[in-house]
């Protein structure tokens, strides 16, 4: 299961024309591929990515967003204003 | 089983730690202090401390004083960066644009918040400050902190950041302002392994509870305010680290009405003591308060003559329901309109003390403005007990988590889902029964809303049969 989400997570993350992405719409996306993936295992697969170094998080500091690592996230912080 | 940590936490000695000598910390002399210019002229920002309070430009003056005569090695960061944090703020001021940009993927391995990446635009001019990120570490419960901790945690922010540091945000975190990405994973590491505390929240996730000081000093607290928020605060670990929610999401904990952490206005969930029975009256003690043999209000507004204590003016006429009254020489309260508003109770602490059947009220959805304004949180449990483990708290908190994840959009606070899907539907979809404490005032209109399957035959119906029986 969470070897699946993480791979409807990715195909997400790569397909999209976005950079970075909430929380929600990952995991509609992800839901729309597997239904019946709950938001508790969309998030843990979240995290398990964000470790395994794949993902990683933006944070403006009020909100957090997900987004791939080494795709127009770079540590360049004029990138990140929203 | 509430939450038993593994091993008692660290005791920390000062002396073992400390990176400065006495000396090192007090660098300077008053003289000094008195004639410190900053290396860019400041002039808004010297007016600023002119006015009747402490001034964080004064503090920020005597941090740069410390730093400017401490040598090279006895900082990680730039030397200057209080002084060019106050020259970019002048120029902030003569311009009228913040030069701070922020965003970016600093952070500490693992989690999602706790710091927030800020960098400055004018990083040629103010090069000290070209990252300046901010910290923010879990404090604990109800702020007591020993000495040795505080000690240690300053000389470690002088050392690896700027030195400078506010107690406490809003939120009721430390907060660490100022280093650079270089020096996170190492102040991570101080933080977790040497003083024993983490980082507090920040971005989507639950912020870092916070209660007030309860049980551990005042009397009037209707639960253990310190043991819920770090029972919660462990349980709920993942929720404030790795972010996932809409927006952010605050506890906070108030042992009794007074509110001295302000939970109503200052927490999307708020947890509010109370008691079900009757306020407890010492009828000897009322005697002594009307005879004057103890001061009313513990003493608290005493510096002034008030004249007097007069029982009727001071709390029998103040109290908001006009449910307490004397028969005879006897203080009668009627519980059942009582709406703990405190007012007798902080006056007649001595005779007057909150029932024994306690435990709290959890309101939802204070928030401040940016959408559509300020927010006070609206009451939706009017009474639950509050022992360990709080399964039954931790039931509700998920249950509302469940449902703001689901329905909530993106960078919307709870209290604004609240509004958006209306109250009605809001607690029943939390299964929450409505309650008169729900409600400020029976409402004037006359409209009922009624649900289909309340309704006999459901919403529809052949007009023409109910035609056959009921002629126009
Ligand atoms: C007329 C003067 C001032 C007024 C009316 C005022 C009012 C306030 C209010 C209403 C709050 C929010 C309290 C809360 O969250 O419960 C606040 C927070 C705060 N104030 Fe002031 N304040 C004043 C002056 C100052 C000054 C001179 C300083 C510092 C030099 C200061 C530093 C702070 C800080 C650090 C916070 C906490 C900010 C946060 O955690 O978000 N204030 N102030
Ligand atoms: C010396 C400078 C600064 C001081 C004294 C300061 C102080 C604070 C305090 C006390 C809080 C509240 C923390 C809490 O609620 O626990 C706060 C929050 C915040 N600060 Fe600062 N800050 C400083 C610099 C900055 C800069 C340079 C930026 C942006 C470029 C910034 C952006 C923010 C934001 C966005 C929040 C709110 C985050 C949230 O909770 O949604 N701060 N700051
Ligand atoms: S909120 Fe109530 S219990 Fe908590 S410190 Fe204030 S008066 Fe005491
Ligand atoms: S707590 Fe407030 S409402 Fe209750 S009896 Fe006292 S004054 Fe009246």
């Amino acid at each position: 299961m969470t070897e699946d989400i993480k791979k409807a997570i990715l195909a997400y993350a790569e397909g999209s024309n976005k950079t970075k992405f909430y929380f929600k719409d990952m995991e509609k996306a992800v839901v729309k591929t597997i239904p019946e993936a709950k938001m508790r295992d969309v998030k843990k697969a979240a995290t398990a990515l964000v470790n395994e170094g794949i993902l990683i998080y933006f944070s403006t500091g009020s909100s957090t967003m997900y987004g791939l690592k080494g795709r127009g996230m770079t540590e360049d912080p004029t990138e990140g204003t929203e | 089983m509430a939450f038993e940590p593994v091993r008692e936490m660290k005791k920390l000695n000062y002396d073992e730690m400390r990176i400065y000598s006495e000396a090192e910390l007090k660098n300077y002399t008053e003289e000094e202090l008195k004639s410190f210019k900053c290396k860019y002229e400041i002039p808004d920002l010297d007016e600023l401390e002119k006015g009747p309070w402490p001034s964080f430009v004064s503090d920020t003056k005597q941090e740069a004083l410390r730093r400017r005569k401490l040598s090279d090695d006895q900082m990680l960061i730039g030397r200057d960066v209080c002084e060019d944090m106050l020259g970019q703020l002048q120029t902030s001021f003569d311009e009228g644009e913040t030069h701070w940009k922020h965003g970016g993927i600093v952070g500490v391995f693992g989690y999602g918040g706790g710091v927030i990446g800020r960098y400055s635009d004018l990083a040629e001019k103010y090069p000290s400050i070209a990252m300046f990120h901010t910290v923010r570490v879990n404090q604990p419960a109800s702020k007591f902190y020993s000495t040795d901790f505080l000690k240690t945690i300053c000389d470690m922010w002088e050392y690896r950041g700027s030195g400078m540091m506010n107690l406490h945000g809003s939120t009721g975190d430390l907060v660490l302002l100022g280093t650079t990405t270089e020096q996170l994973e190492p102040i991570f590491y101080e933080l977790g392994h040497v003083l024993d505390t983490d980082i507090g929240g920040s971005g989507s996730n639950l912020r870092t509870p916070a209660c007030c000081i309860g049980k551990a000093r005042c009397e009037f607290a209707c639960y253990d305010t310190q043991d819920l928020c770090y029972d919660l605060t462990q349980y709920y670990q993942d929720e404030l680290h790795r972010p996932a929610f809409p927006y952010k999401f605050k506890f906070k904990f108030d042992g009794c009405p007074n509110g001295c952490v302000a939970s109503i206005a200052r927490s999307d969930m708020s947890f509010i003591g109370t008691w079900r029975d009757d306020i407890r009256i010492d009828q000897d003690a009322v005697k002594a308060y009307i005879a004057g043999d103890i001061v009313p209000n513990a003493g608290a507004h005493g510096k002034r003559d008030w004249g007097k204590f007069d029982i009727n003016k001071e709390v029998i006429s103040l109290c908001p329901t006009k449910c307490m009254s004397m028969e005879g020489d006897q203080l009668v309260i009627d519980n059942s309109e009582c709406v703990r508003c405190m007012h007798c109770i902080n006056t007649m602490p001595r005779a007057l003390k909150p029932g024994l059947d306690t435990g709290i009220t959890i309101l939802l959805g204070a928030k401040a403005p940016i959408l559509d304004g300020a927010q006070m949180a609206t009451l939706m449990v009017p009474f639950m007990k509050a022992e360990a483990p709080y399964d039954n708290i931790k039931a509700f908190v998920e249950r509302v988590w469940e449902f703001w994840m689901e329905e909530g959009k993106n960078r919307e606070r709870l209290g604004e889902l609240m509004q958006r899907v209306t109250l009605p539907k809001f607690i029943e979809t939390i299964g929450l029964p409505p309650a008169p404490q729900m409600v400020k005032a029976p409402r004037a209109n006359p409209y009922i809303f009624w649900k289909e399957e309340d309704v006999k035959g459901g919403w529809n119906r052949d007009i023409n049969d109910y035609r056959s029986r009921h002629k126009r």
